[in-house]
């Protein structure tokens, strides 16, 4: 039934240490659904690998990092929990992710014993936190699981995380976040390495058929440069990889525009980002 | 299954002993929301996380970004963290670690790695290290218990633990099959998992 070369047991040390491909990693995960021994190797192998983590010398990091962690966790919404325990197993990888395997039926799973559900809780919850990288990246920027579950559906939604993850992957890669005006958070993702940007905006009204969401890029010598428009759905997510080059000291803004977009800017910003 | 709930408590307990209010409690704030919490587990953790993630990226620069993002994941998914699996240090341990590996994927500069340190020893030593004799006493632990592998399943490890290489790149770097690293990683973890009394 196993793909002998997927054989989810002979991965159980390679799965605990990450070097796993994200086929073969899926192919344990499922694996853990059927198999209780795989799950108890797994989970100490697990706990094995974080004892290596913690033979390593604690570096002290320097007071800057924890000044910008705190101003970003300030401006950074939390998830919301997932719901009801008894059904929280299955519901946790469908509502959050569908790069998550699916977990198959058995028979055992119907009714499972306390125990045992505490046991799977760990491992089927576990996606909801270790997402396929670039969901990872999204669902870590824009703080919320629905955008991450409709970003999967769409091909082109898919060629933006991408980029998105591209750019944050960047050596030089850096983030913004800002309070719209008239509600909702923007979130600016850019690096200058690429000469490129994305933004991901959250509790965005949806606007009237005939208008949408224009992004530009502002420099001081260029003024205002379109850089693409958007919609937004109804959670009032989306993420959009903004058109055409960044340049260095490059301010970002969003302005409510017609549909089709303009050349230059007919409104005021509803919200600015600097990235100099 | 009861056992191993039983197990994982103890751990627990152990790894949190030099905490005086335990980064289990912090976490379950910060679940709530609040920032102080976090900002002590912050101070608890961090130094583990970042010499964990430089162990992975050596560039200090970059390290110190993954760290970033580390947390602030931590900080949103602490709503969704649940103690039934595992102590608050083990969850996010193995969150460093993955995140660590991500990004030593996805960047460039892995691509140019210079794989002739690849096998590093991994009692390397480091500048600005807050070693503390709980650290020590662990490290001495994980040590003796990799003089026990054999010395193939120890560079096995080592890659893909510290290095964060994938199976193939170890096979690669080790010269050897595929088939082979993915038994001396499995075989190496169970052994240093039998030494280090993970084994309930």
């Amino acid at each position: 039934m196993t793909d002998k070369r997927n054989d989810p047991t002979s991965l159980t040390g390679a799965y605990a240490l990450n070097a796993l491909s994200a086929e073969e990693r899926a192919a344990v995960e499922a694996g853990l659904t059927e198999s209780e021994s795989l799950r108890h190797e797994v989970t100490e192998l697990a706990d094995t690998a974080v004892l290596l983590g913690r033979a390593v010398a604690p570096v002290t990091p320097p007071p800057a990092l924890k000044a910008n962690i705190m101003d970003m966790i300030a401006s950074t919404p939390q998830l919301p929990p997932l719901q009801d325990d008894t059904t929280g197993e299955t519901d946790a990888t469908a509502s959050v992710t569908p790069i998550a395997p699916p977990r198959p039926a058995s028979p055992s799973a119907a009714a499972p014993t306390p125990a045992e559900r505490k046991a799977q809780a760990r491992w089927f919850t576990k996606p909801a936190i270790a997402l396929a990288s670039v969901a990872a990246v999204l669902g870590l920027i824009i703080g919320g699981g629905v955008l991450v579950n409709t970003m999967g559906e769409s091909q082109q939604n898919n060629q933006a995380a991408d980029q998105l993850a591209a750019i944050n992957a960047a050596s030089d890669s850096q983030r913004a976040v800002s309070e719209i005006e008239g509600g909702g958070t923007a979130t600016l993702v850019w690096s200058g390495e690429l000469a490129s940007a994305a933004m991901i905006v959250d509790g965005l009204p949806a606007l009237p058929d005939d208008k949408v969401y224009e992004l530009w890029f502002i420099g001081e010598e260029t003024g205002a440069r379109p850089a693409g428009t958007f919609t937004v759905s109804d959670d009032g997510r989306t993420l959009r990889v903004l058109d055409g080059e960044m340049h260095a000291g490059d301010a970002v803004g969003v302005t409510v525009e017609p549909r089709g977009g303009s050349e230059t800017p007919t409104t005021e910003p509803i919200v600015a980002i600097t990235s100099a | 299954m009861l056992k191993l709930v039983t197990r994982e408590t103890d751990d627990r307990q152990d790894f949190e002993s030099d905490a005086p209010v335990t980064q289990d409690q912090l976490l379950a704030r910060v679940a709530q929301g609040d920032q102080a919490a976090f900002a002590a587990l912050y101070d608890q953790i961090a130094p583990r996380v970042l010499g964990l993630v430089r162990r992975l990226l050596r560039d200090h620069a970059q390290s110190e970004e993954v760290t970033q993002e580390i947390f602030l994941e931590i900080w949103q998914t602490a709503t969704r963290y649940d103690s039934t699996k595992g102590g608050a240090s083990t969850w996010i341990m193995t969150m460093a670690h993955r995140r660590a590996v991500d990004r030593v994927r996805a960047s460039q500069s892995s691509r140019d790695r210079d794989t002739k340190i690849g096998i590093r020893d991994y009692d390397a030593a480091y500048d600005n290290v807050a070693e503390t004799v709980q650290t020590r006493v662990e490290h001495e632990r994980v040590e003796k218990a990799m003089l026990r592998l054999t010395e193939l399943q120890r560079q096995a490890v080592s890659l893909a633990y510290y290095g964060g290489y994938s199976h193939s790149e170890v096979a690669t770097l080790l010269s050897v099959p595929i088939g082979t690293v993915k038994t001396r990683l499995r075989d190496g973890m169970i052994r240093l998992r039998d030494e280090l009394g993970v084994a309930s």
